[in-house]
């Protein structure tokens, strides 16, 4: 599974154009940030990457289709070859299953964390306050608990969620994952980037939305000047 | 034939109503001083024959029984229903400013006064109705702070006795959520439409109002008024695209854009941004009767309106009665970011003295000044 997604990404990285490199880890920053930012597809892949070697493992996002992978610069037969690596119930997962819920159900996933559910990721960036920034400080807030904390049985000290303690164990650690455009695996990185993936994931028409959108309000800006200025001069004729 | 006759416009010779029509709309019979935001009566209707139309589309996809599924597969699956769905969603922002913002209007203009009073009530039965449709819209969306603000709801409901029970059971359709948002997709559709009835009598009563005799350097609608509405409707659709296609969030709690789940409370239950004001007075009432009365009350005061100012009808409102309606929206402004923050003591004195500040208001600063400046 993880070879063949390496070597589906390194295909993809020698064709696809190379991002300018840039630290976007000091101070942790997004492309997609701003109101014109756009997505990283490079960072998408290597979140994409981080995701599926391990959030996966814990996590579902039913809100996904493997076909929608595409629109992360893969192609069809990449993503056709990708799914089939993925079991499901009734055989290899196909272009239009959802991802692959690694839980029958809720209750058996809690069964298996002790009560504690692992959440849905589709929505996670945009159904959290500053999302972004949100799930990249929980990834990357994993400390040594203070000598005067109490923390929970089966919970983890993290500086980055409310309370300080969570039940997900730290998920990632430096050269978890093999980038294939040479990017280096530290803990930071494949945060920041599968950070970036999520935010893909809870918001997959954002680049789209914000091209047609600067069209639109361009026309109407336009069309704003005229309609002011064809008003103003049908009045001044009547004085 | 005579002259006149072969000077018609082809399509007017033909079918002749359409002759009267462009002379009904030339005819010089307006005042020359209606301002841009005369338009905001024009442009809610508008707005609310959109909100119908891309409703009718998200209608064909919507599904009670999987709320949040229904709405993420349309963002998500359904060609272009990201765009209809941010249009619907945004559109709800748009209809409400424009109907704070006529309200508001009326209220530094003190056109609720006679012969006024018909026009300000239909006003407010828009402004109740479009909150029900808009708080209905918004529990659909099945997200996590809806599925919270239903369970409470209808639990607050059920355990109401007696008529007011009664009629609890009746709208929520018994506590469960799944078989109630059937029923409010009814709902939220047959008041939608009631609210064009509205909308046309508010209509019919304002042309009543209308000062009868041709004012002095009167100006006809076309092409006057047509190039002053055009223009209107376009700022309005370029602030709507802005919203649209760049703060397509914007107003909502983040909270309900995650599936709602009985395992998932969120920390408080802000509502959107519309509802936040009636939200927190609502809050001030204690239990589900003193939240439905403290309700009812808030909007009592505004029908009261007319009979409590008492200034002569006909004068100006006057600087200091302005700057107490300035002071009245700032307040209603703040209490809806009091009831938007996170729970806390602090907010809950302010929402507190802020709804005290609304009644103080329209009950004693009113009558007060207006009943001083009429001498």
């Amino acid at each position: 599974m993880r070879r063949l997604l390496l070597t589906v990404v390194a295909l993809v990285a020698l064709t696809a154009p190379r991002a300018v490199a840039e630290d976007t880890l000091n101070p942790p920053h997004w492309q997609s940030q701003g109101a014109l930012g756009s997505y990283d597809l490079a960072a998408l892949q290597r979140g994409f990457l981080v995701y599926q070697t391990v959030c996966a493992s814990c996590h579902s996002a039913g809100a996904l289709h493997y076909r929608d992978l595409q629109a992360l610069g893969f192609s069809s037969d990449q993503v056709a070859a990708l799914a089939s690596n993925v079991k499901l119930a009734n055989g290899p997962a196909t272009l239009d299953d959802a991802f692959k819920n690694p839980f029958p159900d809720p209750a058996a996933a809690g069964a298996a964390f002790g009560g504690a559910v692992p959440p849905d990721l589709s929505s996670i960036v945009r159904s959290r306050p500053k999302g972004l920034l949100y799930v990249y400080r929980l990834l990357t807030g994993y400390r040594d608990a203070p000598a005067d904390a109490t923390i929970l049985p089966g919970h983890y000290f993290n500086i980055g969620v409310a309370g300080q303690q969570i039940a997900m164990p730290p998920p990632l650690k430096d050269n978890q994952v093999q980038y294939a455009d040479g990017t280096k695996p530290t803990t930071q990185q494949e945060a920041s980037d599968v950070t970036a993936f999520l935010a893909w994931a809870s918001d997959p028409n954002l680049n789209t939305r914000r091209k047609v959108g600067l069209r639109v309000v361009l026309f109407l800006v336009f069309l704003t000047v005229l309609a002011v200025a064809t008003k103003r001069k049908i009045w001044r004729e009547t004085v | 034939m005579t002259r006149t006759e072969t000077a018609k416009p082809w399509a007017e010779s033909r079918l002749p109503f359409l002759g009267t029509w462009r002379r009904g709309l030339a005819a010089p019979v307006l005042s020359r001083d209606a301002p841009y935001l005369g338009t905001l009566p024009v442009l809610i209707t508008a707005t609310l024959v959109f909100m119908t139309l891309s409703g009718l589309v998200l209608w064909v996809y919507y599904q009670p029984w999987h709320a949040y599924g229904s709405i993420s597969f349309i963002e998500r699956d359904v060609n272009s229903g990201w765009l209809i769905h941010g249009f619907h969603a945004t559109g709800t922002t748009m209809i409400f400013g424009a109907v704070f913002l006529a309200l508001f209007r009326a209220l530094l203009l003190g056109e609720y006064r006679a012969p006024g009073e018909l026009v300000w009530f239909l006003s407010l039965g828009q402004l109740i109705l479009l909150m029900l449709v808009g708080y209905l819209g918004y529990l659909m969306t099945g997200g996590a702070v809806a599925f919270w603000s239903l369970a409470q709801g209808s639990g607050a409901a059920m355990a109401l006795t007696g008529f007011p029970g009664a009629i609890g059971a009746w709208i929520f359709g018994g506590a469960d959520g799944a078989a109630t948002l059937g029923r409010f997709a009814v709902f939220h559709v047959a008041l939608a439409l009631a609210l064009f009835g509205i909308l046309a009598l508010f209509f019919a009563a304002r042309r009543a109002l209308a000062v009868p005799g041709v004012p002095r350097n009167a100006v006809g609608f076309h092409p006057y008024y047509t190039a002053q509405y055009f223009a209107a409707f376009v700022i309005y659709a370029l602030i709507f695209a802005v919203l649209v296609f760049f703060l397509p969030q914007l107003g909502e709690n983040p909270l309900n854009q995650a599936a709602g789940s009985p395992l998932l409370l969120p920390v408080g239950l802000a509502p959107p941004w519309y509802l936040l004001a009636v939200g927190a007075i609502a809050h001030v009432g204690p239990g589900a009767l003193g939240a439905i009365v403290a309700v009812l009350a808030g909007f009592a005061v505004l029908f009261a309106l007319p009979w409590l100012d008492r200034s002569t009808p006909a004068a100006p409102t006057g600087g200091l009665y302005r700057l107490l309606i300035v002071v009245l929206a700032l307040d209603v402004v703040a209490l809806s970011l009091a009831a938007a923050a996170a729970p806390s003591t602090l907010a809950d004195v302010l929402t507190g003295l802020f709804t005290l500040y609304y009644f103080l208001h329209f009950l004693v600063l009113t009558p007060a000044v207006t009943a001083w400046r009429a001498g």
